[in-house]
């Protein structure tokens, strides 16, 4: 049968809004992550004055450097149109590795569990490029397997690091302006981040194929190589979060700090404007995006939330702010 | 059909109609009134105003100023259901199908409450093949209302469009007001004649508006023509008044140039620089030979699974073929891939630009730099001055408007897109070989000239040419040799140095 049509059916109207609203919308994506931030930290700052003088922000520079880490990888997963749900579980287990290997390696070990969360990143890269695999799919499935690794390594119980804790732990205790070296770690990836996709062929390849793979393809992108680095990049990310849960607490546990951070950094990277259809995100308002998604809690207290309803309010503020981070240029469409 | 408008009742009214988009006027006043069972032809450059136009009509804009009137009553359009709702029918340029779903649920979908076979949401099965039926049989279609259209031919899914306009019509029960945008543009030269049968059909049951690029087909079409230029409707012809040079002027505001290829062979018995030994890929085409010279345009002409786009794709490196031999300079290409091809001199201008050609995201000086980004990068690194600064020049070379290259290309009309595509390519000074997937499609006379200009010059800078045309007529006029494919074979091959066939002779071994 001849079904060979040259245009597959398309139930799309062209929507394309008039020129207009183009310069709001632009705008919009460049300050619009740094304005709510500013309009949560406004609104803390007035119900409760001690938030700025007792170092509220270094404590959510605090909070916010383990989810600033995944997300940022996230970030840049999501802009090539796929998404990593097992990043966080990656961090996780590479924080138990880490407090394993710290009193036998010593200065090594953080480099030697990059390498390896790397590793990982690149495997899910590889399967999704090449097994077509949806990204989805297969992560939610590395994300189980991670885990378990995580169960099997700590037996279960929190592992102490035993030995060689304190050159990590400076990281967490030496701090500028309130705020932790491992935040200004993850603020100083989120800038190498941006300038790789404003201003590397790598960068730009990696927009382009979230943006529209097909038509990259077709202009002779390798697009199965992007989205291994793209992943690649996750899983680094996710090895400098494992860095950074040793630092702050000496220890990792399969249920302690680390265990819940897969959903505040989806939320990081979606407040901080990043497209979950892919090719639009810049990694400077993730920055933005992690510390507001942290400052939520903290919003919760001085507003007086009950304990019972704190979860309902910071999934009503992530909903209210990722409708307002809706990014209508991507397509009229949304999946 | 006599000419005289007094024994005619108006079917659609429009009056003085008028949209901006920021310091934008799209459309100046425009006022016309379309008869009934009267084919009115809509003609314009790209940006002339006329997809704006039918917007408006269609629901999707709503204008600044000015009244649209259907059998005297005036609409207040704000959505496309509301246009649905008062009997106007749209067959979009892309097809808009459901491809999983019958023919007559395809049809029934967008019919108004009043008129739809369902009763509070749910289906009455037998009622909506019987009306999907009775709307077929009308435009003298003999297709089962329950096939998938997924299942059916380009031609035939066509069909179902305009089937399901009518069909809007008659659930609003007026007479039905047809639209049709472009609906030649993606259809074979054998296929618009049914087409063009078709709208004759429609014209007994209510009235057309009817957009085309090709001037000759809208003089065989329709009743009368709208010639609209820089958001006025400029003129007002009727069919038998008009020539298709004066339609063309009266667009462009110029006259028509004819630029007629010179027959001459730059490279006398050279070694070609891409050749095909045996080449198959099965089930889309097998066996093919080729011999591809440098400065010399191939056109491949054949229907609809003839096998040409499947052959251009696995010559480009995006199809892999199953066995046979592509030579380059005579030595064989291994493991052939897009990036390969891309590195050896290789270009392809796909004919689905928005989907394959472009990312319409990005903005157009990126894509522009996407491949060859040697002029604008140091090693990994991006210089977006240089990157602009090309763009610009390029921009500058082909008249590409708006003049900003920081736009994401998504923006720009579709003949100013096209534009950007071929630049792509033509930015390399080693161009081997240019693969041209219907070029022309979707593009104003106009900016078909610029684009066909972009070709010859390719051509002169000793590229090798493939070209897949819109028309046989196309093929005939810009290549030097033409070769026939049926049902995946070469089935022959014509010189056009040494011999002159006539678009009947293609036909014939087309079919």
């Amino acid at each position: 049968m001849k079904t060979s049509t040259p245009t597959e059916a398309r139930a799309v109207i062209d929507n394309t809004t008039p020129p207009k609203k183009i310069q709001f919308r632009k705008l919009w994506q460049t300050f619009g992550p740094a304005t709510i931030f500013l309009a949560v930290f406004l609104m803390i700052s007035a119900f409760n004055p001690n938030f700025l003088t007792s170092g509220g922000m270094g404590i959510v520079a605090t909070l916010s450097a383990p989810i600033l880490m995944v997300a940022l990888g996230q970030a840049i997963v999501l802009n090539v149109g796929s998404i990593d749900l097992s990043n966080a579980s990656m961090s996780l287990l590479g924080a138990i590795l880490l407090a394993l290997a710290l009193p036998n390696f010593g200065v090594t070990s953080p480099i030697i569990i990059l390498l390896v969360t790397t590793a990982f990143g690149i495997f899910n890269g590889f399967f999704v490029a090449y097994t077509k695999v949806p990204s989805f799919a297969l992560t939610l499935g590395t994300l189980g397997i991670f885990q378990s690794g995580a169960l099997v390594f700590s037996n279960a119980t929190a592992v102490y690091v035993s030995d060689n804790k304190d050159f990590l732990g400076h990281l967490h205790t030496t701090k500028l302006a309130g705020a932790p070296t491992t935040f200004f770690i993850g603020l100083a990836m989120a800038v190498i981040l941006w300038f790789v996709l404003r201003y590397t062929k790598v960068g730009r390849g990696m927009t382009a194929i979230g943006l529209n793979e097909t038509g990259a393809v077709y202009s002779g992108l390798k697009n199965r190589g992007l989205k291994v680095v793209a992943f690649g990049i996750s899983g680094f990310m996710s090895g400098l979060g494992s860095l950074v849960i040793i630092a702050q607490s000496g220890s990792a546990s399969p249920n302690g700090l680390g265990s819940d951070l897969l959903l505040p950094g989806i939320a990081a990277a979606i407040v901080g404007g990043t497209s979950i259809l892919g090719g639009a995100t810049n990694p400077i308002n993730v920055v933005f995006g992690a510390l507001t998604v942290s400052m939520i809690p903290i919003a919760n207290a001085v507003l007086g939330v009950n304990a019972q309803a704190q979860s309902l309010v910071y999934g009503l503020a992530i909903i209210s702010i990722a409708a307002l981070m809706l990014n209508g240029s991507r397509s009229g469409i949304v999946k | 059909m006599s000419n005289s408008d007094k024994n005619k009742t108006i079917a659609l009214s429009v009056k003085d109609i008028q949209i901006s988009f920021g310091d934008l006027m799209a459309v100046k006043g425009v006022t016309f009134d379309l008869y009934e069972n009267e084919v009115i032809g809509l003609i314009g450059e790209n940006g002339a105003g006329k997809s704006t136009m039918l917007k408006i009509l269609s629901g999707i804009y709503k204008p600044d100023k000015g009244t649209i009137e259907l059998g005297g009553k005036t609409l207040k359009l704000k959505s496309p259901e509301d246009a649905n709702a008062a009997g106007i029918g749209v067959v979009h340029q892309e097809q808009s199908l459901f491809t999983n779903l019958s023919v007559a649920e395809n049809m029934d979908i967008s019919v108004g409450k009043t008129g739809s076979s369902s009763l509070m949401g749910f289906y009455n099965w037998a009622k909506v093949n019987a009306s999907a039926r009775q709307t077929l049989a009308k435009m003298g279609s003999k297709l089962d209302p329950r096939t998938l259209v997924g299942d059916l031919p380009f031609v035939d899914r066509q069909m179902v469009e305009i089937a399901r306009a009518i069909r809007v019509g008659e659930g609003a029960n007026t007479k039905p007001v047809v639209i049709l945008d472009e609906p030649t543009s993606l259809l074979e030269p054998h296929e618009t004649a049914v087409l063009e049968r078709e709208i004759s059909k429609i014209r007994e049951l209510g009235s057309v508006v009817f957009v085309s690029h090709r001037l000759d087909e809208v003089i065989r079409v329709c009743d009368r023509i709208l010639v609209m230029r820089d958001g006025e409707l400029v003129a007002i012809r009727s069919k038998s008044e008009v020539d298709q040079n004066e339609l063309f002027r009266l667009m462009v505001g110029r006259e028509a140039k004819s630029e007629k290829r010179e027959y001459r062979r730059q490279n006398q018995g050279e070694a070609p620089v891409v050749e095909l030994k045996s080449l198959t890929k099965k089930g889309k085409f097998k066996n093919v030979n080729l011999a591809l010279a440098a400065g010399e345009i191939t056109a491949i002409v054949g229907t609809n699974g003839s096998g040409r786009e499947e052959l251009c794709k696995a010559i480009y490196g995006a199809l892999p073929a199953d066995s046979g031999k592509l030579l380059i300079h005579g030595v064989e290409a291994r493991n052939w891939s897009v990036p390969k091809a891309i590195k050896l001199g290789f270009g392809l201008v796909p004919s689905e630009r928005k989907v394959e050609g472009m990312v319409g995201g990005l903005d157009a000086s990126s894509n522009l730099s996407l491949i060859f980004g040697k002029e604008s990068t140091v090693g990994p690194l991006i210089n977006t001055k240089k990157q602009k600064a090309v763009a610009d020049t390029w921009f500058e070379k082909l008249d590409v408007r708006p003049k900003n290259p920081t736009l994401e290309l998504e923006r720009f009309s579709g003949g100013n897109q096209q534009k950007v595509v071929m630049a792509k390519w033509l930015k390399s000074e080693e161009l081997e070989l240019l693969i041209l997937d219907h070029p022309l499609r979707g593009l104003d006379p106009g900016a078909a000239a610029t684009v066909n200009s972009l070709i010859r010059q390719a051509v002169q800078n000793n590229t090798a040419v493939i070209l897949l045309a819109d028309t046989l007529e196309e093929a005939l006029e810009m290549g030097d040799q033409i070769v026939v494919m049926r049902d995946g074979e070469v089935s022959s091959v014509f010189d056009l140095h040494k011999e002159q066939p006539t678009s009947l002779d293609l036909l014939e071994k087309m079919v």
